[in-house]
C-alpha cells in the first residue's frame, strides 16, 4: 500500500461543436478564473476551440455539445458522442432547439441552398436543423443564446458534485422582478416574450428598455397563445407576432407552433 | 389606531420635508423612498425631497401602468408602483448559510446579517399592512427568521396617507387603508400647502420635535377626514370579503378556475409584485474550488412548476392548479395560517399581470354562482418562538449503516445531547454543495437516531452512498407526531406502503415494547411493498410479533419465486375483516394508497378523527417560511407531516393541492 492514497482520476470532459457560432464554447473560455479551478477538477481531453490536439473518441465522463444537428455527418457524430459519454450536456439555443438556422425548417431546404450558395451541389446538409435531444438522450439541456456563464459553471459544478443544478425552469419575469426592473410590457405595451421564456439570461433586455427576445426558448407551460393574443391587443400585427416567436429558438415546439399560428 | 389625544396632530410646511430628510440623514438613516425610474415610481435610495416623484402620478389599468404629469406639485400624488417594501426586508436574493470542512467534519454557518439602518419614506397604508403580514410570517411563527428580523429591527417607517385612490386600489375593502393606522414612526398626509404629521412611536415623536412643526388647526384636522373619505369613494376596485375564505374553500372545483387557468401565463409576476407573497427557494450555489458551499435563498412563486415538485412528481402541474393555489392561499387559507387575509388590496397583481388578470373579477365570478362554503381551521397563534437560526444544522457522524434493500439504507447518527424527537417527526439532512432533504426519523437508539433513506434523487443518492464515520448536517426535529397518547386501551392498525414503513417504525417499536391485551389492544401492522426485495427492516420486523398483541401482515405488488404470502394491495388485507370503529389507524405511503385505505375504513364506519396519515410535499426550509409545502390551510412541515384525516379531509384527494 502506498503511504498516500492515489488521487482518484479527474473526470474526463469533451467539448464538441456542431452547427453553431461558437459563442457558447466561448462562454466556457470566458469563465477565466473559474476555468482554471475547473481545470484542477476535470481533465479537458477534447475541446478544439481551446486546445489541440484533442481526443475526440472518448470515453468521456462528461460531454458538452454546442450546436444543432444540421448535416448527415453531425447526425452520426452525436450518436458516437452519446455512445462514448456517461453524461451528455447540450448547451445553447442551437443544441437545444435547432438555433437560428432552424428558420430553414419553415421553408424549402433546396430553395435556400440555391439562393445562398453559388454551387449548391457542394452543400450537404439536412432539410432541418434540429436539437441534439431529437437524436439521442440528453441528460441536461442548458438554454440560451449564448448560454449564461454562471449557469454553465453551475451545471458543470452540479455535475461534478452530483447535485441537481440550480437552473430554474421559470419565466424571465421572475428575474426581472428580482432585479427590480420595471416591466416594459406593462408600462409601454412593448412586445416581450419574457412571460413565456425560460429564465437564465438575468433578464438583460428589459433592463435596457427592450422586450425579451426569447433567446432561452419556451419555459414549461409556456402560454404562448395567450401572450400572442395580448400582443395583438396591444397593436402587434400577425407578421410581427410570427417574427417575435421565430428567432433564435424558432425550432422549439412551443415557439414553432405559435409562429405557425400567425402565418 | 394612533390615538390623537396621545399624539397631537402637527402641521409641517412643505419645506419641512427637507428638514425631515436632513434630520434622518444626520441620524444615520439610509433613506429609501419613491422616485421616478424607467417610466414608473419605484422605491430606491434617495437623498432629499428633490428625488421624490413631485408632480407625477400613476394611471393604472389591468396590465397597464403609465406615469402622467399632475396639475399640482405634490410629492406623494401617486398610489403604488411595481415594487414593494419586501425588497428591503425579504431580499430577492440572500445568502443564508455557508459551510466549511474541518478535519473531516462539516460546519454550517448562518449568515450574520448587519443591515444598514434604513428609513422607509412614503409607506402607504396597504404596504404598512403588508409589512405587518410579513412580520407574522417571518417573526411570529415557531421559528424566527434572523435575516428578516435584523433588517426589520433596523427600519424606521415614515408612512404617507393616501388622499387619492387608483383605478386598481381596493384597500378599503380589505380594511388596510387608505389611512395608516399602526406600525409607523411618523405619518404624513400631503395637502397642497402643508403636510399633516402624526407620530406613531416614541422614536417618531422625538424626530417630530426637531421639525418646524406646529399644532394642526381644527380645520386642518377636519381636512384629513374629508380627504380620506374622498379617497375611499375613489377606490377603483372592490372586493366583498364577507365569508370569502370559506366561500373560496368550498369552491375549489368552480369552473371559474378553468377560465382563469386558460388565461394565465404562469409567469409569476403577480406573486413577485405582491407585497405579502413570501415563498422562496433555497439553492446551493457553485463551489468549484475549496471555498465554502453557499446556500442562497431567492424569491420563488407558486406559479413555477418546480415549487410543488417532488422527486419526479409535481402536485400542481397545470396553470389552473397554480392560480387556484395562489388565490385561495391569499384570500382563504392565509386566515388559518396567519390570522389575516394575505391580500392588502394594493392592486399590484392586477396592474403588473401582463395579460391583466384581475383577482377581484375572479372572486366576483365565483361569488355570482357559488357552491356552499366550507369551514377552515381556526388560526392558532404561536406563543413559543425558537431563538436560534432555524436553518442552522448540526454536524452528525454516521455510526452504523444498514443496507436495507438495493436502494434503501438506514443510517444511525450520533446526535447532540440535547436532541429529542417523537415518532412521526422528521429532520432535514444536508450535504454541503449537494443539498438538503426532509427525511423522517425511523427510530432512535440511546442518543443515536436512525434515518431510513431511499435513493430517489441527487441528494438522497449522495446520502445513501456515505460511509460509517462520514458526517452530514442535521437540523430538526420538525413537525407533528403520531398520536401516542391515543393508543392505550384500543386496537391500533398501522398501514404502510413501501418506504412509508420508515416513519412508522418508531411508533411500532413503542407499541411492541408495551404490554397490551391481545383481545382489546391488539396491534396490526399491514405492510405493502413492491416485491420481496423491497421489504424493509427484515430482521427487526420478524421480532415484532414476539409481543403476543402484535401481528404483522405483508402483501406484495409482485410475487417472486418462493413467496408464499399475500399478493395485492394493502386494502385487500384490510377488507378481510371488519375494522373496529374505535380503533386508531395510522398510515404512511403513496397518497393513492392512503386514499384507498381511507375509503375502506370509511365504509367500515371508522370516523375521520381515528385515522392518521403522514404526508409529503416539497420543502426547502421546514420552518414554515418558504411556503412550498402548503396544503390548503396547512403547512406540511409545521402542522404535519402527521395529520388526522379529519384535519385534511376537505382537500385530501383533490388534484392540484
Amino acid at each position: 500500500m502506498p503511504d498516500t492514497p492515489t488521487p482518484s482520476p479527474r473526470p474526463r470532459l469533451g467539448v464538441f461543436k456542431l452547427a453553431s457560432c461558437d459563442g457558447c464554447q466561448l462562454t466556457l473560455l470566458d469563465c477565466e478564473d473559474e476555468l482554471l479551478l475547473l481545470g484542477e477538477q476535470i481533465d479537458i481531453v477534447h475541446f478544439p476551440e481551446a486546445t489541440s490536439p484533442g481526443q475526440p473518441h472518448g470515453p468521456f465522463d462528461v460531454a458538452i455539445i454546442e450546436g444543432s444537428v444540421s448535416t448527415p455527418e453531425q447526425r452520426d457524430e452525436v450518436q458516437a458522442i452519446r455512445r462514448n459519454s456517461t453524461v451528455l450536456l447540450t448547451i445553447g439555443a442551437c443544441a437545444t432547439s435547432g438555433g437560428i438556422q432552424a428558420l430553414r425548417n419553415f421553408g424549402d431546404h433546396d430553395d435556400y441552398r440555391r439562393i445562398v450558395y453559388a454551387q449548391p451541389e457542394y452543400i450537404s446538409s439536412l432539410a432541418t436543423s434540429t436539437p441534439v435531444a431529437d437524436h439521442v438522450p440528453v441528460d441536461f439541456e442548458l438554454r440560451g443564446c449564448p448560454v449564461n456563464k454562471h449557469q454553465l459553471l453551475e451545471l458543470i459544478t452540479a455535475c461534478l458534485r452530483g447535485r441537481t443544478p440550480a437552473i430554474k425552469n421559470e419565466s424571465v419575469c421572475f428575474e426581472c422582478k428580482r432585479n427590480g426592473t420595471v416591466c416594459v410590457a406593462v408600462t409601454q405595451q412593448m412586445p416581450c416574450l419574457g412571460p413565456v421564456t425560460h429564465a437564465g439570461c438575468g433578464a438583460i433586455c428589459p433592463a435596457f428598455n427592450r422586450g425579451c427576445f426569447g433567446c432561452y426558448g419556451p419555459k414549461e407551460s409556456a402560454a404562448t397563445a395567450q401572450l400572442a393574443e395580448q400582443m395583438r391587443a396591444n397593436g402587434q400585427s400577425n407578421e410581427a407576432i410570427k417574427r417575435a416567436f421565430r428567432l433564435f429558438t424558432a425550432g422549439s415546439e412551443a415557439f414553432r407552433k405559435e409562429s405557425q399560428r400567425h402565418e | 389606531m394612533a390615538d390623537p389625544t396621545a399624539t397631537p396632530m402637527l402641521t409641517l410646511p412643505p419645506d419641512g420635508l427637507s428638514e425631515l430628510f436632513a434630520r434622518l440623514v444626520q441620524q444615520g438613516w439610509r433613506l429609501v423612498g419613491p422616485t421616478v425610474s424607467n417610466g414608473a415610481i419605484i422605491y430606491d435610495e434617495i437623498q432629499s425631497p428633490d428625488d421624490l416623484p413631485t408632480g407625477w402620478t400613476d394611471r393604472q389599468a389591468p396590465g397597464q401602468y403609465t406615469l402622467e404629469k399632475r396639475d399640482d406639485q405634490r410629492s406623494f400624488g401617486y398610489v403604488v408602483g411595481p415594487q414593494s417594501w419586501k425588497k428591503e426586508l425579504f431580499l430577492p436574493h440572500e445568502v443564508v448559510q455557508t459551510s466549511s470542512l474541518n478535519n473531516g467534519t462539516f460546519h454550517w454557518h448562518g449568515a450574520n446579517p448587519k443591515p444598514t439602518p434604513t428609513a422607509f419614506i412614503g409607506v402607504r397604508a396597504c404596504d404598512l399592512a403588508a409589512i405587518g403580514i410579513q412580520d407574522r410570517v417571518f417573526l411570529e411563527g415557531t421559528y424566527v427568521d434572523p435575516h428578516y428580523q435584523a433588517r426589520r429591527d433596523a427600519t424606521l417607517i415614515i408612512a404617507v396617507n393616501c388622499t387619492e385612490a387608483g383605478a386598481l386600489c381596493f384597500c378599503d375593502s380589505m380594511g388596510t387603508g387608505p389611512q395608516a393606522r399602526q406600525g409607523y414612526d411618523l405619518c404624513l398626509t400631503e395637502f397642497d400647502d402643508y403636510f399633516l404629521l402624526e407620530s406613531g412611536s416614541d422614536r417618531g415623536k422625538a424626530i417630530a420635535t426637531q421639525l418646524p412643526a406646529t399644532t394642526a388647526k381644527p380645520e386642518q384636522q377636519a381636512a384629513l377626514t374629508t380627504a380620506l373619505d374622498n379617497c375611499r369613494q375613489q377606490m377603483g376596485r372592490t372586493l366583498n370579503t364577507d365569508g370569502l375564505p370559506e366561500l373560496l374553500f368550498g369552491n375549489l372545483e368552480h369552473p371559474q378556475w378553468d377560465v382563469v387557468g386558460d388565461a394565465c401565463l404562469a409567469c409569476g409576476n403577480c406573486t413577485m409584485v405582491c407585497p405579502t407573497c413570501f415563498c422562496h427557494s433555497i439553492d446551493e450555489t457553485p463551489d468549484l474550488a475549496s471555498g465554502p458551499a453557499v446556500r442562497e435563498r431567492s424569491w420563488d412563486s407558486c406559479f413555477s412548476e418546480e415549487h410543488s415538485h417532488i422527486h419526479g412528481w409535481s402536485f400542481q402541474p397545470t396553470v389552473k392548479d397554480r392560480y387556484r393555489q395562489w388565490a385561495t392561499h391569499k384570500l382563504s387559507s392565509w386566515h388559518s395560517q396567519f390570522g389575516t387575509s394575505g391580500c392588502v388590496g394594493c392592486g399590484r397583481c392586477i396592474a403588473w399581470c401582463p395579460v391583466g388578470i384581475d383577482i377581484t373579477e375572479q372572486v366576483t365570478a365565483i361569488q355570482h354562482s357559488p357552491a356552499d362554503p366550507a369551514p377552515l381551521p381556526d388560526f392558532k397563534p404561536i406563543t413559543w418562538h425558537a431563538r436560534k437560526d432555524p436553518l442552522q444544522a448540526a454536524s452528525a457522524r454516521i455510526e452504523h449503516i444498514t443496507q436495507e434493500t438495493h436502494d434503501v439504507v438506514t443510517l444511525k447518527l450520533q446526535m447532540p445531547d440535547n436532541y429529542r424527537d417523537q415518532p412521526g417527526q422528521f429532520n432535514m439532512l444536508a450535504l454541503p454543495g449537494i443539498g438538503e432533504v426532509p427525511i423522517s426519523v425511523s427510530g432512535d437508539d440511546g442518543g443515536a437516531i436512525e434515518h431510513t433513506v431511499r435513493n430517489v434523487g441527487k441528494v438522497t443518492a449522495a446520502i445513501t452512498s456515505l460511509s460509517v464515520g462520514d458526517t452530514l448536517g442535521v437540523r430538526g426535529p420538525y413537525g407533528s407526531t403520531w398520536p401516542l397518547d391515543q393508543m392505550a386501551g384500543r386496537p391500533v392498525t398501522l398501514i404502510a406502503g413501501g418506504i412509508g414503513l420508515a416513519p412508522m417504525r418508531g411508533v411500532i417499536r413503542h407499541l411492541v415494547s408495551q404490554t397490551r391485551d391481545p383481545a382489546t389492544e391488539w396491534v396490526s401492522v399491514i405492510y405493502g411493498a413492491r416485491d420481496q426485495n423491497a421489504l424493509l427492516f427484515n430482521n427487526e420486523r420478524k421480532q415484532w410479533p414476539t409481543n403476543p398483541a402484535v401481528k404483522v401482515a405483508i402483501t406484495l405488488d409482485r410475487a417472486s419465486a418462493g413467496w408464499r404470502g399475500n399478493v395485492g394491495t394493502v386494502t385487500t388485507l384490510l377488507q378481510r375483516k371488519h375494522q373496529p370503529i374505535h380503533g386508531i389507524y395510522l398510515m404512511c405511503g403513496p397518497e393513492v394508497m392512503m386514499a384507498a385505505v381511507i375509503r375502506q375504513l370509511s365504509l367500515d364506519g371508522v370516523p375521520p378523527e381515528n385515522i392518521y396519515l403522514s404526508m409529503e410535499r416539497n420543502m426547502k426550509c421546514a420552518t414554515g417560511h418558504c411556503g412550498r409545502c402548503q396544503y390548503g390551510p396547512h403547512f406540511i412541515c409545521k402542522d404535519g407531516p402527521v395529520f388526522s384525516y379529519a384535519q385534511v379531509r376537505p382537500l385530501f384527494g383533490t388534484p392540484g393541492f
